[in-house]
């Protein structure tokens, strides 16, 4: 017996509870099929969720779940320049035929689907990612040479949250697309996800008792986000968050963390979400999606 | 006599990196190290950071390297750190770390400027600061003159710059950093 966890037909933050929903109880107690052949779309954060998945499976011992390949040759071609396959394949046994297209010097992809496991992969990260970054805020956001420092600065700091708290690899992923339904604007967006702990788990020892009755995945998330609590006694901690918020607040954006039951977000006046979301179906570690929009006006 | 530290450099001995950009924590805490490390075997009074050629520098980075270095200073000692060739970037995020724990240092700027200060200084001790590198060493009365203070709230002014390590103080003098 299998248990499927379909793949939205158009796969981002909004529809991702739907994706989740198809995991409880976690861990599962059937082998998961994720079946992403209705899939005609997925932004960053629904191709690196469905990674962490695969790999939060394998790291509760379950059987190596399958995944079934986007029916549509333009689906499958996209997900594969973003590095998808190229990860997938030691997560799932995959079936369906997956397109030899090698991870493209895209323009749309500023950062494809990378593992981030250790600081020398922020490094990594950090260097690649800045030429392109520099050329698509500027040009095609319309926003100030200076936004580019900040941006790579906000995803440092994002990716290092995997390497210091999650307890396990975890990916991040950089496109820029139009968002003409949401905003009607171009937007750059970092997504970063592991399948580790999650904000809960590893605020708990420090945190869960100053909380009392309200402690939970969501008062974990509001310590870590609005009040910059880290599990580590060092003073310095928890500035990685601040840094990100203020940067966010100059231009702009929005960031959204969903860890466990809960997501919480700083919504700017642009945004329809809800700043936080309880009770959501469970999901392992921490996904985190910040959203740079163009410059009113800027979009090419 | 000054001790000129080249960042770029120290990233290039400590981290295996093609890259030139400061960033994560155990980057910092390797580059304080190896910073710390050529303070104890320096006799210079100052430090300089020299940030000239560094990309980016990180809030975790700039805590570990800056704020943790002025942080683990022994407050009895007669040693200064100040910085140099940061660009706009790096001077936020240092102001931003050095805010939180409630520290100051000096960034060097063009010769005969006054240098800028970073982190958690009112626009007061900016104004002392300033008024401490123009006048050169002295009490707190020429302070108080030029700015046409009450003598108290000019020596107030100057141990609070004093304890940030900004100025010098040696018995009732104060002296700006060597640079």
């Amino acid at each position: 017996m299998t248990q499927i966890a379909e793949i939205p037909a158009y796969f981002d933050d909004r529809s991702f509870d739907h994706f989740a929903q198809a995991f409880t109880p976690w861990p599962p107690e059937q082998r998961m099929l994720i079946d992403a052949r209705a899939a005609q779309w997925a932004s960053p954060y629904g191709l690196i969720g469905i990674l962490t998945a695969g790999q939060a499976l394998l790291e509760a011992r379950q059987e190596k779940p399958l995944f079934t390949v986007p029916a549509s040759d333009d689906v499958r071609r996209y997900w594969a320049r973003t590095g998808f396959f190229k990860h997938a394949a030691g997560l799932f046994e995959i079936h369906g035929k997956v397109p030899r297209v090698q991870t493209a010097d895209d323009s749309d992809h500023l950062l494809d689907i990378t593992p981030v496991g250790a600081s020398e992969d922020v490094h990594q990260v950090v260097g690649r990612i800045q030429e392109r970054a520099a050329r698509i805020l500027n040009t095609e956001l319309g926003l100030e040479a200076k936004a580019t420092m900040g941006f790579a600065m906000a995803l440092s700091e994002a990716c290092q949250n995997i390497v210091e708290h999650a307890g396990t690899s975890g990916w991040v992923a950089v496109h820029a697309y139009n968002w003409r339904k949401r905003l009607g604007r171009r937007v750059v967006v970092i997504a970063v996800s592991d399948a580790g702990v999650g904000f809960r788990r590893s605020l708990e020892a420090t945190q869960a008792k100053r909380f009392g009755d309200r402690w939970g995945d969501a008062a974990a998330l509001e310590a870590g986000l609005i009040q910059g609590v880290s599990r580590f006694r060092d003073p310095g901690r928890g500035q990685g968050l601040a840094g990100i918020k203020r940067y966010l607040s100059r231009w702009d954006g929005k960031i959204s963390i969903r860890s466990g039951t809960a997501r919480l977000s700083i919504v700017p006046k642009w945004d329809d979400d809800v700043p936080v979301a309880e009770q959501l179906p469970y999901f392992p570690g921490t996904q985190v999606q910040i959203v740079i929009p163009a410059h009113e006006g800027g979009a090419r | 006599m000054i001790q000129t530290i080249p960042l770029g450099q120290v990233l290039q001995e400590t981290v295996v990196t093609p890259y030139r950009d400061l960033v994560t924590r155990p980057t910092g805490a390797a580059v304080r190290g190896w910073i710390q490390n050529a303070i104890a075997q320096s006799t210079a009074p100052t430090t300089l950071l020299d940030f000239t050629g560094v990309g980016l520098l990180d809030f975790s980075c700039a805590d570990e390297i800056v704020a943790k270095l002025l942080l683990d200073t022994d407050p009895g000692t007669d040693h200064y750190v100040m910085l140099l060739g940061t660009r706009e970037d790096h001077t936020e995020a240092i102001d931003h770390v050095l805010n939180h724990h409630a520290l100051a240092i000096a960034v060097v700027r063009e010769p005969g400027e006054p240098p800028q200060l970073l982190g958690r200084v009112t626009p007061e001790l900016e104004r002392v600061f300033a008024c401490v590198f123009r006048l050169g060493p002295g009490s707190a009365d020429g302070v108080a003159e030029m700015l046409g203070w009450t003598l108290e709230r000019a020596a107030d002014a100057l141990l609070t710059l004093a304890l940030l390590r900004l100025v010098r103080a040696e018995g009732g003098t104060f002296r700006p950093l060597p640079a």
